[in-house]
């Protein structure tokens, strides 16, 4: 207009290419050298660190539990929270903004904070424990701290939140006017569910899916917590392998090959998101 | 009156569903309701006893145990989350305002770069900028990890991308027409943009500036590799505390932190509403 707006632009980048680059840069340098241990680092360019990953069965499982781990979070994500958003997409009263705050309230506290609750209340004689025993579902108490379970648990901790305010808004793009027309013509509640709402919020879901599974990829803190220095996932094994055994190349080098396989998700999720808007399907 | 066994079948549909959905909330729920009873325990002969939910007696006896490190923590990743999200807002507003209103070439790519620290997982940004400190230290002879400047480096880099997001969600939907108006009713276009535009992008900005704060402020991943002992924030510090010294006071000053997060989204929904909060965030989790 009057204003010359691209001069606004100028500040702003140069911090962020600067910041984006110069780390990126030095950290994927950093994964082509040998640690010689003690943190210190050899001269020589190689690809030793690379090898080493994808040759050692000991990264690979890493990667394997990673993204097993990471998928049935994301798909245990969608299964508890699909529900939660249809439910507050389709009510027309107050409650509705009540029952979203209650997941943004959950959305806003760090994840550290939730842990403690989930060791108190998944201790030996915690409520869960006495529930379960108590009507006789479980035999012994059952434990999240150091098994896969319990990092899924974490997981969800972190995504389930997200998970639903995603879902809230696709399933805002369905007009519920299609349902009551498929009830008017005799379907059933689950018919409806099965051959309409389900069909048409599919491609959304998949974008979901995609983006809360690269979440999942990348999370840290719920994964090293509740893994409890028994399971490992790609980012709990960089931070012991920098911080435990002073191999920064080595954890640089798990970084990249995270980086990248995070990468790529991403740009497919970001692919079909930007087919679907194209399409007017999602909003998000 | 006479029930049909349509209505039943209906009313039973409605409750399992209700059902269903509860125990998300219960699941999601649960454990900060947990965190916030546990810390009101009273003193007990041994530790274990002291973390029953629901407590036996209520008492802020824990409020007065939480150790001198915790709450430096507490006031450090505070001051952080300030100086990230006031920069984040200096960095975030120009350059969403940037994005939208120039037509330079290759904004596409300009995008990506604002948005890149959001596609990069924080512990890789962690990991990067502490190499990216060490590598500047053995050029310069000062290492950054550690001090204020890297860790508030390492925020307003993660930070900043939510800024951006919710300026440019809000900046989309102006209408510029509003501009033009008062521009041909006499004012310049600087008290056009300070009277006019600068309060329609505002909620834009309280919400990016409250997940700009609300990152930097439950953030581990990054600060865990440029925190220095005796300089941690307080998400690390307890991150850590959970193998050392795991005591009952984590719990109360856990608690403040709820309250302390709690009151600023109250401020935000008070300010903008919940659904402007929503509508314009990349409301993705933090932590």
């Amino acid at each position: 207009m009057w204003v010359r707006w691209w001069i606004l632009l100028i500040p702003p980048l140069l911090v962020g290419f600067t910041l984006v680059a110069a780390s990126q840069f030095v950290f994927l340098r950093a994964s082509f050298f040998e640690d010689l241990g003690l943190g210190r680092v050899g001269d020589e360019l190689i690809l030793g660190n690379y090898i080493q990953f994808l040759t050692d069965g000991f990264y690979l499982k890493i990667l394997w539990v990673t993204v097993k781990t990471s998928a049935l979070a994301a798909l245990a994500t969608l299964i508890l929270g699909f529900p939660v958003a249809y439910l507050i997409a389709r009510m027309r009263s107050s409650w509705a903004m009540i029952l979203l705050a209650g997941i943004v309230i959950s959305t806003f506290i760090t994840i550290v904070i939730k842990v403690y609750g989930l060791i108190v209340i998944f201790s030996a004689d915690g409520l869960f424990n006495q529930f379960m025993l108590g009507i006789g579902l479980f035999d012994k108490p059952f434990s999240v701290f150091g098994n896969e379970t319990g990092v899924v648990i974490g997981l969800m901790h972190f995504t389930l939140g997200f998970g639903v305010l995603l879902l809230y808004s696709i399933i805002q793009t369905i007009p519920s006017s299609l349902e009551s027309a498929a009830q008017i013509h005799g379907a059933s509640r689950w018919r409806v569910y099965y051959r309409v709402i389900f069909p048409l919020s599919l491609p959304g879901v998949t974008a979901m899916l995609l983006m809360v599974f690269n979440m999942c990829m990348g999370a840290f803190t719920s994964a090293a917590l509740l893994g409890g220095g028994r399971v490992f996932t790609l980012p709990v094994m960089i931070q012991r392998i920098v911080m435990m055994d002073i191999k920064y190349s080595m954890g640089a080098t798990i970084a990249a090959v995270l980086l990248v396989s995070v990468i790529v998700i991403n740009i497919l999720s970001i692919y079909l998101l930007r087919r679907l808007r194209a399409a007017h399907l999602v909003m998000v | 009156m006479k029930i049909s066994p349509y209505r039943i079948q209906k009313a039973i549909g409605r409750f399992c569903f209700g059902l269903y959905c509860s125990f998300s909330y219960i699941f999601l729920l649960s454990p900060i309701l947990v965190v916030i009873g546990t810390s009101l325990n009273g003193p007990t002969e041994n530790v274990e006893a002291s973390f029953k939910f629901p407590p036996d007696s209520l008492s802020l006896y824990w409020y007065t145990q939480i150790p001198e490190g915790q709450l430096e923590a507490l006031l450090l990743s505070f001051v952080l989350a300030t100086v990230a999200s006031l920069f984040g807002c200096l960095l975030g507003v120009p350059a969403a305002l940037g994005l939208v209103r120039s037509n330079v070439p290759g904004k596409a790519l300009i995008s990506a770069i604002f948005r890149a620290p959001l596609q990069i997982p924080a512990i890789v940004t962690g990991i990067a900028f502490l190499q990216l400190f060490y590598w500047i230290g053995d050029m310069t002879g000062f290492y950054w990890q550690g001090s204020l400047l890297g860790l508030a480096l390492g925020h307003i880099f993660i930070a900043t991308p939510y800024v951006v997001g919710t300026v440019t969600a809000i900046l989309q939907r102006f209408d510029t027409r509003l501009e033009e108006a008062a521009v041909i009713h006499g004012a310049t276009p600087r008290r056009a943009f300070f009277r006019v535009t600068l309060p329609v992008i505002m909620p834009g900005v309280y919400a990016g500036a409250l997940y700009a704060f609300m990152v930097s402020f439950s953030d581990v991943p990054v600060a865990i590799f440029l925190s220095a002992p005796g300089f941690v924030t307080y998400p690390v510090e307890i991150f850590f505390a959970l193998e050392n010294d795991f005591e009952p006071s984590l719990m109360a000053s856990a608690t403040l932190v709820i309250i302390i997060c709690l009151g600023l989204l109250l401020l935000v929904q008070k300010v903008i509403g919940l659904d402007a909060l929503l509508k314009v965030g990349g409301s993705r989790g933090v932590g």
